[in-house]
Order: structure tokens, then C-alpha cells, then sequence
């Protein structure tokens, strides 16, 4: 499936995100079970699994976007760089900032395109004058692979670009504050074939510079943009490895239901 | 699969052809046509209603915007207003409104018999009884700012009395007369008479809109003034007192306060505020504002105060509903990036917000206008003749009336002209709030995101 692909050769060994016994409670709902996972550096990893498995609850939980739901609670360690973000001194409005994500939905602010990008270096204070922020907009609106479509229209409103142009335009919003992490929440589901190949395009080169993860519903996705995969089921972690061993060669019983469409 | 079970012959039949519409196709079609006719109904009874409420406020009020007015030149006569002759101010004020009075009661009579108005054995009273009571006043005003008037003869310009006013008006006519003590048929002749002659006419009346409130015995001279001066006064401070508050409020509320029992009875207290009757809202003003906080009663301050009270909970529940309505995903973004709650607030959920807040702020000022029971308790229906000073000179803190309160006291009175201008101030009542809703459709307009 890679055929159209260039093959990039930028696999690190170096872990960026390690999770030690995380365990994930709504309420009384215990969502996430004792998880261990290491996500390596310029790396897209995957996370597969049936609906309600907790895959986006895990995901959540790197950039502690579960904070802003009453009623989660989170136990465990999980360490950016050997630092644990859950430590009671860390700020989470900080930590977003390092772990940047894309949600399901492409969801751009009311704003003009280029209000959208710079939104996040204004905020972080990145910028020191206005030529300096153009320039970063410009950047990561080519990394986005939209510069090119938008270069005449920036003061344009945001919500007036197509669907694909929309998540595009939020990843360059998630990337515009140089993050170490891209989290990715299932960002082609409300996409077309199109657009949905153009944005795993931009997630393939974005590994030259980032760590990222992705949800998804889909396998083929996961097996066309990962190295990494790790299935997830009924809030447990079943399975983590190379993508390609999970895909042909998984280890446990329930990862083969699952790929081979026997589950979930 | 359970639906095995169910027998197809036990269920009622389906019509054959779809040309036919089956019993229960017709039973639904009945049933959405009854449904339809019940709205138009109700809309139909609504807007009845309003055309006639409407109609009834604009037949009795238009007039009150015109008013029956004297113009004829005055001679003043130096030996009735400055019997010394030293133009010393202080004999001048010795002078009262009787001896004005005389003197354009004697340039009225000198201009029927000049302009050779016959006038049909009126008495010379009785033709003095045609100027309203408040010209002698408004002479002598301009007298003692100005004596050199003096010995002059100038142009001026008197209302007529309330019932001739009222007989160009229809209220009066030639039998009322005849069983009314105040006026006679004659006096309505001359009235006549006068018109042709020019002394008379019918005109528009600016002063229903600057004069203050006037006695019982002359209707004519009644005015807005007052009461236009104290609804802005308060509206305005309604605004700067309820706006920051009922926001600051709303926002804590929705995006910061934590989810508990505490929160929850405040929310609870919110709504029970919200339909707390607005009399209650007027006695405890009269308690804390005037009895314990000892501010002066009458004044804009406290019957904003009260007002003030009364839009909170309706600018809350505004303000939450319409930050409740702004898309998660919107929020989710700004976290997402790095925002922190306050930015995510501010930048993104409060602009979006901000069409449903100032519609609702609107609204319930507009509600907050026309409210006239908390205003009776504290005070405001009084008699004041005294126009509040500037708002920077302390104006919120003297007395003053509203317009509700006007509408109330005038319908209350016995002089029917009183009647006329209740249904006129009815009117200047309808133009505010029209005015208010119009602002709200334009600032809507203009804050609705433009993509």
C-alpha cells in the first residue's frame, strides 16, 4: 500500500513518550487498564481498536486534554522526555503547547486563516514582531501543504475552506507552535478520499520532524502512515508493535480477530 | 428474530393501491391539518390582539402630540408688572402670576377686538379662561430674567386650556359643554372664531417631550420631560451596572465554577430570582437602598438599583445559554493549542457568544423599561416639576420619575386630557423600546461571525 510513497528513512530509537500503568477512571467507568507504552521519536504511531476501547482516551491523556473532563481521573506515570506530565507542578496550558493535536472534526476558529495559525505562537508568546510571525504562519502553512492553496486568501475566514483544507489548515495550527508531539484524534473520518490521502501524505513528511500519534478507524490507515501500532481493546493495551508484525504476524488471538474483521 | 412472531393478518390492513391513502394515512393527514389550524389560530388571536391594543393606544395617544396654542401679540403693561417703575427685580417679584395673568388676558381681548372677532357676550373671564395657567408663569419668568421687555409688546405664544384643546380634538364637544362648569358653548364658538381669525391653531406640540409633569387643573401644560430625563438616567446606569455583573456572573458560573451542590442551589436561586415578582424587588429597594443604605428616594440611582436587580437573573440565564450554545469544539481547539481557560473564554467562546448576550441584555432592559411596580414602591410616581441635573452634576441622585410611572400616575387622574397624554406617553414608551429592539437586531447583526 506504500507503493506511492517515498520511503523515509528517519526511524529513531529514542523513546519520546513513556507510559507506565496508566489507568484512566470515568467516574465509576475504569476506561483505561494498567497501559505500558513507549512511543518513539519521529515516529508515527497508531492506535487501533473497536469503537469505545480507549484508544482516544489514551490519547487524550498525552496532552492531558482529559483534564477539562469533570469526572476523569488519571493514575500512572506518563513521562515526556523523563519528565511526568501528570507532576503536580506542571501546567498543562504548558505542556499543550510541546504536544499539539488534531481532533476528529476539522475544528478552525471563526477567524481568518492566518488569525488561525497565528493564534498559537501569539499566545506563547514564539514571536517577537510581525514579520516573524508571518513567517511562521508561511512556514507551517507549507508543512500543511496549503500554503499554496491559500497563499492570496490569509485574511480569509477559516470555515470557508473545504473539509480537507479545514483539517490541513488545523494541523498547521497544531504545528505553527513547534511542537515535540502531533496527537492525532481519527483525523480523516470526516474526510474524503481525497483529502484523506493528502492529510496522511503531510503525516508521513511530518515525521521528519515530529513525534506523532494518531487514533484511527481505519486499518488500512493505520498500515499505510505507521511504523507503529498498538491495538486496544476493552481498555486494555493487547498489543504493540511494528506495524507490520501486528498487521501480518500478530502475536495475540484478539488482534487477529480483530484485523481479519472478526471482532469489532 | 422475534418479529416471527407476529401474525401479518393481525395487523390492520394496508390499503392495496397507492392511489387509495390507507385509514391511518387519512387519520395522520387529519390530524397534521388540525394541528396547523390550531397555530394560525393562535397566531391570528395574537396578532388581533396587538392590532387592537395598538389601535386603541394610537387613537386615544396621536393627539396628545398636537395642542391647541394662542399666538397673539402682549403688551406689557409697565403699571400692572413694575407698579414702582424702578425695574428693581426685587419689587418685580412682588408681582405674582395674577398680574400677568391680567395683562394677557387684556392683550387677548385686545386682539379679538383688533382682528374684529365678534365675541358674542363671553365675558372678558371667560376669554381669560382660554390661556393655560402655566403662560402667566412662563411670563413672568421672562420678565424677571429680562425687565427691559417691559413697556414692549411682544409676540407670544400660550396654550389654550384643556377642554378648548380638547374640542379640536373631538374630547369636547358643544353638549359635554353645556353640562360642564369649566366651559361653556360660547367659549367653544369663540374657539371657533379665534381659528378662522389665526389666533388659534392646532399644532404640533414639542413640549409634551422637554415640559415636566403639570398640576391636575392644567392638563395642557403636561409633559415628559421629567420622566424621559429619569428613563434615561436609569437605563443607563441599568446598563453599567448590570451588563459587567450579569457576565461576569454568567461566565464564572458556566466555564469556571466547579460542578456542586453549591453551585447548583446558586443556579436554582437564579431562576427562582427570575420569577420573583417585580413589587417584591420594589419594597426591598425601599428597605436597603433608601431605609439602610439612606440613599435619597425618587432618585434614578436607586430605581436603577432596583432594576439592576431585576435584569441580573434574566442577563444570567442569557449569557449562560448563549455561552452554552457555542460549539465544544471550538473550546477543544483553543485548549488543544496551548489556551489557557481565560484566553480560550475570552478569545474564542465570549466573541461568539456575544450576539445571544447583547440580545438578551436587550431584552431584558427593554423588560427592565417598562416596569413600573418596583418603581411605585420607591417612590417615583411623585410630582416632580424639577428637572434632574446633568449625570455628572449628581442628576441620578435627585428626584425624578419614569415613564411606566408617568403613564400610571396620568391614567389616574380625573381630567380626561390626563388620558390622552397617558395614551401619548404609552406611545414615547413604545418608540424607546422599539428603538432598543432595533439596536439589539443591529448589534447582532453585526457580532454574528461573518464566516
Amino acid at each position: 500500500m506504500k507503493d506511492l510513497r517515498v520511503e523515509r528513512d528517519v526511524q529513531t530509537e529514542t523513546n519520546k513518550i513513556e507510559a507506565r500503568g496508566v489507568q484512566v477512571f470515568y467516574g465509576t467507568n475504569h476506561a483505561i487498564k494498567d497501559v505500558d507504552v513507549d512511543i518513539l521519536d519521529k515516529t508515527v504511531t497508531a492506535f487501533i481498536g473497536p469503537s469505545g476501547c480507549g484508544k482516544s482516551t489514551f490519547l487524550r491523556c498525552l496532552n492531558r486534554m482529559n483534564d477539562t473532563v469533570a469526572s476523569a481521573r488519571v493514575e500512572g506515570k506518563i513521562l515526556l522526555e523523563n519528565e511526568d506530565i501528570y507532576d503536580a507542578r506542571v501546567d498543562p496550558v504548558q505542556l499543550r503547547a510541546k504536544v499539539g493535536m488534531v481532533f476528529q472534526k476539522p475544528n478552525p476558529f471563526p477567524k481568518s486563516i492566518y488569525d488561525n495559525v497565528a493564534y498559537g505562537p501569539r499566545i506563547h508568546g514564539l514571536t517577537r514582531n510581525k514579520s516573524e510571525l508571518d513567517e511562521i504562519v508561511e512556514k507551517s502553512l507549507r508543512r500543511a501543504a496549503l500554503w499554496n492553496e491559500v497563499k492570496d486568501r490569509l485574511h480569509a475566514g477559516g470555515t470557508g475552506l473545504s473539509g480537507g483544507q479545514q483539517q490541513r489548515l488545523c494541523i498547521a495550527r497544531a504545528i505553527a507552535t513547534s511542537p515535540e508531539v502531533l496527537l492525532m484524534d481519527e483525523p480523516c473520518s470526516a474526510l474524503d478520499p481525497i483529502a484523506t490521502a493528502q492529510v496522511e501524505e503531510l503525516i508521513d513528511e511530518l515525521r521528519t520532524d515530529y513525534s506523532v500519534v494518531i487514533v484511527t478507524h481505519s486499518m488500512q490507515q493505520a498500515a499505510r502512515v505507521s511504523q507503529r501500532t498498538a491495538f486496544f481493546h476493552l481498555g486494555n493495551l493487547v498489543e504493540y508493535g511494528e506495524t507490520g508484525q501486528i498487521f501480518t504476524n500478530p502475536k495475540d488471538p484478539r488482534t487477529e480477530s480483530y484485523i481479519s474483521g472478526r471482532i469489532g | 428474530m422475534s418479529d416471527a412472531s407476529i401474525n401479518p393478518s393481525d395487523l390492520p390492513q394496508k390499503s392495496e393501491s397507492l392511489l387509495v391513502p390507507s385509514k391511518l394515512m387519512r387519520r395522520r393527514n387529519a390530524a397534521e391539518t388540525r394541528y396547523k389550524a390550531y397555530g394560525i389560530a393562535a397566531i391570528v388571536i395574537s396578532l388581533a390582539t396587538l392590532g387592537i391594543m395598538l389601535i386603541t393606544i394610537f387613537s386615544d395617544g396621536i393627539s396628545a402630540f398636537s395642542q391647541a396654542t394662542l399666538r397673539f401679540p402682549v403688551t406689557m403693561d409697565a403699571a400692572t408688572l413694575d407698579p414702582k417703575g424702578n425695574r428693581d427685580i426685587a419689587e418685580m417679584t412682588k408681582v405674582t402670576t395674577v398680574g400677568y395673568k391680567k395683562v394677557l388676558e387684556k392683550s387677548l381681548i385686545a386682539e379679538l377686538v383688533l382682528r374684529q372677532v365678534a365675541v358674542d357676550g363671553v365675558s372678558e373671564k371667560d376669554i381669560g379662561a382660554f390661556i393655560s395657567g402655566d403662560a402667566p408663569a412662563r411670563l413672568r419668568d421672562m420678565v424677571l430674567a429680562d425687565p427691559s421687555l417691559i413697556g414692549q409688546t411682544i409676540d407670544f405664544s400660550a396654550f389654550a386650556t384643556g377642554r378648548i384643546d380638547g374640542y379640536f380634538k373631538g374630547r369636547v364637544t358643544m353638549e359635554t359643554a353645556k353640562l360642564d362648569s369649566n366651559i361653556s358653548p360660547e367659549q367653544l364658538q369663540l374657539a371657533d372664531k379665534m381659528q378662522e381669525a389665526g389666533i388659534l391653531d392646532v399644532r404640533f406640540n414639542t413640549k409634551f417631550f422637554t415640559n415636566p409633569d403639570a398640576s391636575d387643573t392644567r392638563p395642557e401644560s403636561a409633559g415628559l420631560g421629567v420622566a424621559i430625563i429619569g428613563t434615561l438616567y436609569m437605563m443607563a446606569l441599568v446598563v453599567v451596572l448590570s451588563l459587567p455583573l450579569g457576565v461576569a456572573a454568567a461566565i464564572y458560573l458556566e466555564e469556571f465554577a466547579p460542578q456542586n451542590r453549591f453551585t447548583d442551589l446558586i443556579e436554582v436561586n437564579i431562576s427562582n430570582l427570575a420569577a420573583v415578582p417585580s413589587i417584591v424587588f420594589g419594597i426591598l429597594g425601599l428597605a436597603i437602598f433608601i431605609n439602610f443604605g439612606g440613599l435619597p428616594q425618587s432618585s434614578s440611582m436607586v430605581g436603577a438599583l432596583v432594576l439592576t436587580l431585576m435584569a441580573l437573573p434574566t442577563i444570567i440565564i442569557a449569557t449562560r445559554a448563549s455561552l452554552r450554545a457555542v460549539p465544544p469544539s471550538i473550546r477543544t481547539a483553543a485548549l488543544g493549542i496551548g489556551a489557557s481557560k481565560v484566553q480560550m473564554v475570552f478569545h474564542h467562546v465570549l466573541p461568539l457568544a456575544m450576539p445571544g448576550i447583547l440580545t438578551g441584555t436587550i431584552l431584558s432592559l427593554a423588560s427592565s423599561l417598562g416596569e413600573t411596580g418596583p418603581l411605585l414602591l420607591i417612590g417615583m410616581q411623585a410630582f416632580v416639576v424639577n428637572y434632574p441635573s446633568g449625570p455628572l452634576a449628581g442628576g441620578v441622585m435627585e428626584p425624578a420619575t419614569a415613564l411606566p410611572v408617568q403613564v400610571y400616575a396620568w391614567a389616574a387622574r380625573s381630567d380626561p386630557a390626563f388620558i390622552e397624554r397617558a395614551s401619548g406617553a404609552i406611545i414615547v414608551l413604545l418608540a424607546f423600546l422599539l428603538v432598543m429592539n432595533i439596536v439589539a437586531i443591529i448589534l447582532r447583526r453585526r457580532f454574528e461571525r461573518r464566516w
